[in-house]
């Protein structure tokens, strides 16, 4: 009987045992398992080091934009810079073109040489005059050629500037305040056919000098060389 | 005499070493498993000690305590009332009385023994 009992209590106290223990296991285990997280001040700093990452990551978000906005300007500036290079480059390429048409540069291509020379004695005509080149005719020849497109023309290899002008100074003729004598040779810079079927019109500049008893002799030339203009 | 021992250390033993995994909800009702079967095991004990301990009540109370305790606080939380403070109240205040009832039994037989031995 003493025995009975004994064993019915052991079985009592085995249940009881293995509960005690049992909970007593799973609360340590949970009190583990929340530690992590219960800490309050790691759970604050984690909280204000992840408010610190927010505020970084906003503020390179905003300056990421700047960045590019940034960027945008300076790419909107190079396409500037690079059409005022163009602009510079046309201009720079206007100025020479203009220097060369004012004469202040040394030009060269194709042409005509246009040489007037007084025409041969004539015992039958009296008046000289009317076998001497004059600066009316200089005048039509280098009008003729500026109208045909000449680019550049010279007397006796001086340049013609827009100011220039010729006077007739007894025997010979003053260009910009300089004498030339005769034969005079007419220079033109331009397209060559053009230039001499524009003077050999029929009754044109060479058929009205040729009238005037001046010896007139065109040619065309691929390589006329002219000096830029004295003192200007 | 030290069978229940045997037993209740190897309780505890095995509680220690199982790695059953409940779920956290039924914790509750194991804790109040656990106060049920105190305040069963001092009913036990007090009962004992005032000579009316009877065994089939005491195992049967000592059981069936803790499968009302447990079932009552699953109750409770599926009617969404905390019916496992009411076991927790009611065991508490036994589990006191109890031992306080023991504690008094063990002066009172203390002090007649030392009656006893002063006079003869």
């Amino acid at each position: 009987m003493v025995r009975g009992k004994h064993v019915i209590l052991s079985l009592v106290c085995l249940v009881l045992g293995f509960m005690i223990a049992f909970s007593y296991h799973l609360t340590q285990m949970e009190n583990k398992q929340k530690k992590p997280n219960v800490s309050d001040k790691l759970w604050e700093k984690t909280l204000v080091l992840r408010n610190q990452l927010i505020a970084q990551e906003e503020t390179n978000r905003m300056l990421q934009r700047d960045l590019n906005k940034k960027q945008e300007k300076v790419l909107k500036n190079e396409k500037n810079l690079s059409k005022e290079t163009q602009v510079f480059l046309n201009l720079a390429e206007d100025a020479e073109k203009y220097r060369m048409f004012l004469g202040k540069v040394k030009v060269s291509g194709k042409g005509v040489k246009i040489s007037l020379i007084d025409g041969a004695y004539d015992p039958k005509e009296k008046n000289i005059n009317n076998y001497l080149v004059h600066e009316h005719h200089v005048f039509k020849v280098v009008n003729e050629l500026y109208i045909s497109g000449a680019e550049a023309v010279a007397i006796n290899g001086q340049r013609l500037t827009s100011q220039s002008y010729i006077v007739c100074n007894g025997p010979v003729i003053t260009v910009d305040g300089i004498p030339h004598p005769a034969p005079f040779i007419i220079s033109a810079i331009g397209d060559p056919d053009v230039l001499s079927s524009s003077l050999n019109l029929t009754g044109g500049v060479k058929d009205q000098l040729v009238n005037d008893n001046i010896v007139f002799t065109l040619e065309k030339d691929n390589e006329i060389t002219l000096n830029p203009v004295l003192g200007s | 005499m030290w069978l229940p021992f045997v037993g209740l250390i190897i309780g505890i033993i095995l509680g220690l070493l199982t790695e059953i995994r409940i779920p956290e909800e039924y914790s509750n009702y194991l804790s109040i498993a656990v106060l049920a079967a105190f305040d069963t095991l001092f009913g036990g004990i007090r009962a004992n000690l005032q000579n009316i301990y009877d065994e089939k009540v005491f195992v049967s109370g000592f059981f069936f305590n803790i499968i009302l305790a447990a079932s009552l606080a699953f109750l409770g939380v599926h009617l969404g009332v905390d019916l496992y403070l009411a076991a927790v109240f009611a065991f508490g205040v036994r589990l006191f009385q109890n031992i306080a009832v023991i504690r008094r039994i063990l002066l009172t037989k203390w002090s007649t023994r030392k009656e006893k031995l002063e006079k003869s």
